[in-house]
């Protein structure tokens, strides 16, 4: 559970969470865009180490770091992916330049996680939500989104006590080959199911006795407005994004191999 | 003129073999607080969905007979314009709230219906103090207990300005001191904002004191229609297994007693303020 902790949002109030979502999520792709342009370990590691004064000043260090954590799983995985297969399929003759290789890779892999959880980190699912009824996202599905992440607890919880009732009628979950274990979650997926699609008839029976659908127009309590820090993150990533367009195109960037002149 | 008004009301769901209720005529008055109670099963809950049009234009079924509220034949009107007449809070807290925000939440029907900005911000404001949850308007409504959740559900309601609010069981996943407060939150609505209760209740104890009429069905039918203080003393209520307020059992087992207490108490407040009376008045 750990590495989804990491992409729950926590209502804290920094300059970044009050940058409008939209612009963030700007942000986020322009780095992500940046991030698949590079294959050299250099740039990416800069990339990688450029956001960490972001997640200061936002206050999330230690969600972040229990992201980065969490991710370590799939990144050992991806390296050593990356070692057999460039060993094996590639030209490489120098063993420091398969491991520089697989660590840009790692390393890149990482940086789209950071920039993610920088994104979900610091925006609620609220202003998410009104963001995509803003950028003109019918609003039932806005709503359906919402609605979603705001079941989440509720469902959890719910998961959570059935289990516990089903355990104390002496249901075993563990144990058994897979198709055993399987069957085992039958009785905690199906009073589940009925429960939610019960909830969900409550819920529809709540929204029209609160006027759903009286009117095409529908007006909402907050609007998102662009500020001028918005402009500038905007303009940044631009920058950003024309920058490395220009660095892939003309500049010869070096490896740490070759800089540090390291002969496998 | 009646808020609202059913003549000869008989529904049955869709696929059901017989009529939930059948034969109801009813009339509501302005300004009423009525308390509506029977068995378990005896189609309360059903009724209510008449007042705002859930019935016929939510769960289809068979309705017969005629029912208008605040003038309008929910037969012919979408729920949503019946809707701004009539608000009605659920049972369950916690499925009848969508919003990340409680402040978003009491918004949402206000935004349903196309208000301007700040006319939905002074109303959603005025609903969250006067159901006395201003402070927690930035909170998830899942953080929150289930008392304040009813309470966000009231508000959400009362943000809509209707004239009637009905609460069907509003307090029964609630311990008795966060039902209590919020029958009180109730009861205000009623005496300081002139707005038309009708509660579904099982806990009479808490919640007789501040009806002025008293409505039991049994059975799909209505049986007892009158003031508190004489349906209680009914022998048909005590039959059909209405929870008769404590105060009512113990002023008959006085009376049965000789004890001669001049009217009908509705709380231990009101039932200990005779008996003192009683008592000084037979020593002097
Ligand atoms: N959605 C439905 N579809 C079909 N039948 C229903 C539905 N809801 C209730 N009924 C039936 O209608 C009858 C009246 O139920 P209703 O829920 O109105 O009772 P109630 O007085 O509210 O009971 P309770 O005190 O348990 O809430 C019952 O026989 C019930 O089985
Ligand atoms: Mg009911």
């Amino acid at each position: 559970m750990s590495m989804f902790d990491g992409l729950k949002f926590r209502n804290i109030s920094s300059p970044i969470h009050r940058i409008d979502p939209r612009t963030k999520f700007i942000y986020v792709l322009t780095f992500f865009i940046v991030a698949v342009f590079f294959n050299q370990l250099i740039p990416l590691l800069i990339l990688f180490f450029s956001q960490i004064p972001l997640i200061i000043i936002a206050k999330v260090k230690k969600e972040w770091l229990r992201l980065i954590k969490g991710s370590s799983f799939f990144a050992t995985i991806i390296f050593i992916m990356n070692v057999i297969s460039l060993y094996f399929y590639s030209g490489y003759s120098s063993f420091a330049s398969i491991i520089e290789q697989a660590s840009a890779m790692t390393v890149r892999f990482i940086v789209l996680v950071e920039s993610f959880s920088i994104f979900f980190l610091t925006t609620s699912p609220d202003m998410l939500g009104l963001s995509l009824e803003q950028i003109g996202i019918p609003y039932e599905f806005c709503f359906a989104f919402t609605t979603a992440i705001r079941f989440v607890p509720v469902l959890a919880e719910e998961a959570q006590t059935i289990i516990d009732a089903q355990r104390a009628r002496g249901l075993e979950l563990e144990g058994g080959n897979l198709m055993k274990r399987i069957r085992n979650y039958i009785p905690i997926l199906i009073p589940l199911i009925v429960n939610a699609i019960r909830r969900s008839l409550e819920l529809a029976e709540a929204m029209e006795s609160r006027a759903w659908g009286a009117t095409e127009k529908r007006t909402t309590l907050y609007m998102l407005k662009m500020e001028r820090r918005d402009y500038c993150l905007i303009l940044i990533s631009a920058l950003m994004l024309a920058a490395s367009v220009y660095a892939w195109l003309f500049i010869k960037i070096p490896t740490l191999t070759q800089i540090l002149n390291i002969q496998g | 003129m009646a808020i609202i008004e059913a003549r000869n009301l008989t529904y049955t769901y869709p696929y059901a073999e017989s009529p939930a209720f059948k034969d109801v005529t009813l009339r509501v008055e302005r300004g009423e607080f009525i308390l509506l109670t029977g068995p378990s099963g005896c189609g309360k809950t059903t009724l209510c969905r008449c007042f705002n049009g859930l019935i016929p234009h939510f769960y289809g079924g068979k309705l017969e007979g005629e029912i208008t509220v605040a003038g309008l034949r929910t037969t012919e009107h979408p729920i949503h314009e019946i809707a701004q007449h009539v608000g009605l809070v659920f049972q369950t807290p916690e499925n009848q709230l969508f919003a990340l925000t409680i402040e978003k939440d009491v918004a949402f029907g206000l935004e349903n219906l196309g208000l301007p900005r700040d006319e939905m911000r002074r109303r959603v404001d005025w609903a969250l103090k006067v159901t006395g949850i201003y402070d927690l308007k930035d909170r998830a409504p899942y953080e929150v207990s289930g008392g304040q959740q009813q309470r966000v559900a009231i508000a959400s309601i009362l943000a809509m300005q209707p004239e009637v609010i009905v609460l069907d069981e509003p307090t029964s996943f609630l311990d008795p001191l966060s039902a209590r407060n919020i029958l009180e939150v109730i009861n205000r609505l009623n005496k300081e904002l002139g707005i038309t209760i009708i509660l579904v209740e099982h806990r009479l104890d808490l919640a007789a004191r501040y009806a002025n009429r008293v409505i039991v069905m049994n059975e799909g039918q209505i049986i007892l229609d009158g003031e508190p203080r004489k349906v209680f003393l009914e022998n048909e209520a005590a039959l059909i297994g209405v929870g008769i307020p404590k105060v009512v059992r113990l002023y008959m087992l006085l009376k049965r007693a000789g004890l001669n207490i001049s009217r009908v108490p509705l709380s231990p407040e009101e039932l200990s303020k005779s008996i003192m009376e009683e008592l000084i008045f037979d020593r002097g």
